[in-house]
């Protein structure tokens, strides 16, 4: 049941059930969360903080740089622009080497049964599971832990173990998904200067780069660009921006979308990285990880 | 009601550290409102990253919203650029908990902590859409209250603020929160106002301006005096007797975004009675009431584990002082160690030592602060273990430069205590440090000033025995004399003699580039002490420099003495008697009907000691010398241990070259990987 829920790492939880001596091996816990409502006006050092704090209050066995003064080794994916909300935030928590323990260990009930153990605060937690929340009053997951200790409106969608060799997410994202409206822009209007967009061969648009005014041609960073329905503030696009070689926020598109207006609230939802069966996502929200809290924005 | 948070959320992407705005702390309580409940509105006058660590507010919000009968918000003053904003917008002060408008709540409560904040508390009255000046706001309009250490002398805010907390608030609230409960009930009929304003005033630590007249002789205050019989002539200030009977905050408020103090905070004593000529708030908080270390430690634990902080800052003005601080850490350490193990829950912790931890390393990672550190205090092995913990910055604070001035401010600091300090902190690998100093003190001669540089280019000189990098950051602060302190007579240094005293450490600093020179502006200590001992005129000045724009004056860049001269000139005040000049024995100080326990007698008579040259001992550990602290209020110091922790009590000629051996410890943070296998196997 929990490899379902594993996404692309799950050959690392497979690799160690077959070799338990592999548990030795180091491991990383890769957390997809999501940033909406009035969280989203923090910024990347204070969910570095944040999460620190959770990963804290859960008492995750994460590991720590060595040193004078030691820190948790926490790595985020591409970095969100405050403001922006999200359904598709990754961090990688490494664990110390003895924190998940074999499976075959585990106590025999049905919670445990098909996964990994890892040892947290409030007892032990499976990485993530299927089937419906739990009505238990103690979080039985590491994400509904997590969701718990993290703010409102941060809430973890998918958890899963994966190999820490593997490259960094930041280096492996190449392209995000992104949804944003245009406030005051109607649909009809908004369909027109997607095509506009789209049928162009170059779309020169300025942005300000360490205090000084940039252009450049953005048309070859958009993948995918269209209009997917309407908010009560406008037209709501979805799009596809490339993170090679620099990230293209969804901002950059408006000008030449809608030169006179400006953007509401944008909403990253996907970062996608290379698999070996095509593009993939570092991990894919469960069916079970429904928002157990609302978040407060209107 | 109504929340604003729709209207607000689109000015945010245009401003400058949204996160302000937000709230969403852990600890964030969302109160709801209704006819039964008295709605208080806690504002702190400066930014939420400087106002959301005060203990004081945060205290108070949980106390009225634990209560059936109250509520209680939070907001601080918005930023110039989310001000322009909400003003152009019409978006009025909100709270960050439910983003509701500000003159919706019944009382709003600011905390006073700094006099430059002054202006902004106009403007946040202002930007809540009321009057600023008390006489001219309506009956259904929130109450304007204040309190914090700056309420013990209200006058320069008497215009403004409807009524003041003098002392501790814990208990206060309460009767205030009943008082108000039972007027709003009564559908705040046009008229009663004032009926409401006289039942404050007869509470006991609230002051209520409206309730009395001043009068002038000349430019100085004749007489403040009650308008009615029922209302005292001197409001005396709460003491809460016992710390133990609130074990508050908590839930410490944890923000989601950076602020100055993000840590878990633990009040373990308040007040104290080294006493220090200068430090108004030793004055005033007295006597000395610690909490008891079972209760500390609780506190500790529970707050470390439902904060999800890995740091604890044990807190009082001299922690050093603490009975048996050195149990106290050992056990906040080793506390840390349990409570995050697999043990979980809050076992007991005295036998937690060594205990190892099947978690890993994260458990090992609680470190301690001791703010306010006596140098005497700092000793090679507490340097040792605070070394270990993840603290940028070491701060002394010798006061004065020369052992003659130290005497005259009874700050009984050797240079040898000083010196032991120093040379711990480099000793374990420690490379510079930072010396904090007040010049302007009373009866300063050149050369005083001068032995500041002498104190530091000696440090330095046994910081290069270490390291080839050893350099010293010397920090002056101008002194502004505070009310009810012995030096509450004495006259401020004008900012020209301030600016020539920084000169002269300069100069007698010479080429060593080892020492860095900082200083607070001179020309910042004279406004402050324009308001500090201001009276209620000086009310129309904080007015003038508000309405042409001076908010944030806290904040150097947006500081401006001109504006404030301005103002002085408007208002046909003048510099020279607010700030220069020496009060005399018998002149009525604007701030004498507010009572903070001490008797005028004793304050007068220990600033002629302090010109005299002669100390005064920590009555924690000597007989009382009645200073009125206690006497006057039927209470005690709770101190644990009859033996002042440094082995000297300050003028009682105890041996204060041995007073440095403080028993603290700190206990080492452990390693990554330490009590778990090494992190990659093997
Ligand atoms: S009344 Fe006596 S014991 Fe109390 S603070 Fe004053 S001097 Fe100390």
């Amino acid at each position: 049941m929990a490899h379902d829920a594993l996404g692309p790492g799950a050959g690392a939880e497979m690799q160690c059930r077959s070799h338990p001596r592999g548990w030795e091996m180091s491991l990383r816990l890769r957390v997809r969360f999501s940033k909406v409502g009035k969280i989203r006006f923090i910024g990347h050092r204070d969910v570095a903080r944040v999460t620190e704090r959770a990963v804290r209050k859960v008492g995750l066995p994460v590991a720590y740089s060595q040193g004078f003064s030691p820190r948790m080794k926490l790595s985020f994916g591409l970095a969100l622009p405050t403001g922006y909300e999200s359904d598709a935030e990754f961090v990688e928590l490494p664990l110390v080497a003895d924190a998940v323990r074999d499976p075959s260990a585990a106590e025999p009930g049905a919670r445990h049964a098909a996964g990994p153990v890892i040892a947290g605060r409030s007892g032990d937690h499976a990485p993530c599971e299927h089937g419906p929340p739990s009505a238990a009053p103690s979080y039985c997951t590491v994400a509904e832990a997590l969701s718990e200790a993290l703010p409102m409106g941060m809430d973890v969608s998918a958890v899963t173990l994966v190999d820490g060799r593997g490259p960094s997410l930041q280096a492996a994202v190449h392209s995000c998904g992104w949804e944003f409206d245009i406030v005051g822009l109607d649909a009809t209007a908004a369909a027109k200067a997607v095509a506009d967009f789209l049928a162009a061969g170059t779309v020169v648009t300025e942005r300000v780069h360490k205090g000084e005014t940039v252009s450049s041609d953005i048309r070859p960073s958009v993948e995918v660009l269209q209009v997917v329905g309407c908010s009560d503030r406008g037209a709501v696009l979805s799009a596809e921006l490339s993170a090679t070689p620099r990230v293209v926020r969804p901002s950059e598109l408006v000008p030449a979308l809608a030169p006179a207006l400006e953007m509401g609230i944008a909403r990253r939802t996907h970062q996608w990285t290379s698999g070996a069966a095509g593009r993939a996502e570092p991990a894919v929200p469960a069916v079970c990880a429904q928002r157990h809290k609302e978040p407060i924005s209107g | 009601m109504t929340t604003l948070w729709p209207r607000l959320e689109p000015l945010l992407p245009r401003v400058s550290k949204p996160a302000r705005y937000i709230g969403c702390e852990d600890g964030m309580q969302r109160p709801t409102v209704g006819p039964h409940l008295t709605s208080w509105l806690l504002a702190y006058p400066d930014t939420y990253e400087i106002g959301l660590p005060n203990q004081g507010l945060q205290i108070l919000y949980e106390l009225l919203n634990e209560r059936p009968d109250a509520s209680a918000e939070r907001t601080y003053a918005p930023w110039i650029d989310l001000e322009a904003e909400m003003r152009a917008a019409g978006l009025p002060l909100f709270s960050v908990d439910t983003h509701r408008a500000a003159d919706e709540f019944d009382i709003i409560a600011f905390n006073l902590s700094a006099e430059l904040v002054y202006t902004n508390v106009l403007n946040c009255i202002d930007l809540a859409g009321l009057e600023v000046r008390s006489a001219q706001r309506s009956d259904a309009d929130p109450l304007i209250g204040a309190g914090g250490h700056c309420a013990y002398n209200p006058e320069p805010l008497a215009d403004f603020v409807d009524f003041f907390v003098v002392g501790d608030g814990e208990e206060v609230v309460s009767e205030i929160t009943e008082a108000v409960g039972a007027w709003k009930r009564t559908g705040k009929r046009p008229g009663t106002r004032a009926t409401i304003l006289r039942d404050l005033a007869g509470i006991e630590g609230v002051y209520v301006p409206a309730m009395y007249d001043v009068a002038y002789d000349g430019p100085a205050v004749a007489a403040v005096t009650p308008k009615y019989p029922d209302v005292p002539a001197q409001v005396a200030k709460r003491t809460v007797a016992d710390l133990a009977e609130w074990p508050y905050p908590r839930r410490q408020l944890v923000p989601v975004t950076e602020v100055v103090h993000d840590r878990l905070s633990v009040e373990v004593f308040r007040g104290c009675t080294r006493g220090c000529r200068f430090c108004q708030a030793g004055m005033i908080t007295r006597p000395v009431r610690e909490r008891p270390a079972a209760q500390v430690r609780e506190m500790v634990t529970a707050g470390l584990e439902r904060s999800g902080y890995d740091e604890v800052s044990l807190m009082s003005l001299s922690t050093a002082d603490y009975s048996g601080i050195a149990e106290l850490v050992r056990d906040t350490v080793t506390g840390g160690n349990i409570t995050a193990g697999e043990a979980g829950g809050t076992s007991d912790t005295a036998g937690g030592a060594g205990a190892s931890n099947t978690n890993g390393a994260d458990a090992n990672r609680i470190s301690v602060s001791l703010p306010s550190m006596r140098v005497d205090a700092f000793t090679v092995d507490v340097a040792a273990q605070v070394s270990r913990a993840r603290r940028t910055g070491l701060t002394f604070a010798p006061e004065a430069g020369s052992w003659r001035l130290r005497q005259i401010i009874n700050k009984l600091i050797t240079e040898e205590d000083l010196y032991g300090a120093v040379r711990s902190a480099y000793s374990q690998g420690w490379h510079r440090m930072k010396l904090y100093f007040l010049t302007g003190l009373p009866s300063e001669m050149d050369p005083d000033t001068e032995a500041i540089a002498h104190l530091a280019d000696a440090c330095t000189r046994i910081g290069q025995e270490y390291t080839k990098r050893a350099s010293v950051t010397v920090s002056l602060g101008g002194f502004v004399p505070k009310p009810h302190t012995p030096f509450q007579w004495f006259g401020q240094n004008p900012p020209e003699e301030l600016a020539r005293k920084v000169r002269l450490v300069r100069s007698a600093l010479g080429r060593n580039r080892r020492v860095q020179l900082k200083w607070h502006d001179p020309a910042a200590s004279t406004a402050e002490g324009i308001v500090s001992r201001g009276d209620r005129r000086v009310g129309a000045v904080i007015e003038y420099v508000w309405r042409k724009g001076g908010t944030f004056q806290e904040w150097s860049e947006r500081f401006d003495l001109g504006l404030w001269e301005e103002a002085m000139a408007a208002c046909g005040l003048s510099l020279d008697w607010y700030v220069y000049r020496h009060r005399g024995p018998h002149e009525v100080l604007p701030w004498d009907h507010i009572g903070a326990g001490l008797h005028r007698d004793f304050l007068w008579h220990d600033w002629q000691d302090a010109l005299a040259g002669h100390g005064l001992p920590d009555c924690r550990w000597t007989p009382c010398y009645d200073c009125g602290a206690c006497t006057e209020y039927g209470i005690e110091h709770m101190v644990a241990s009859p033996v002042a922790p440094n082995g000297g009590s300050q003028g009682t000629g105890q041996d204060l070259a041995t007073g440095h051996m403080v028993p603290v410890e700190l206990r080492p943070r452990q390693l990554a990987g330490a009590g778990a296998p090494s992190g990659n196997g093997a």
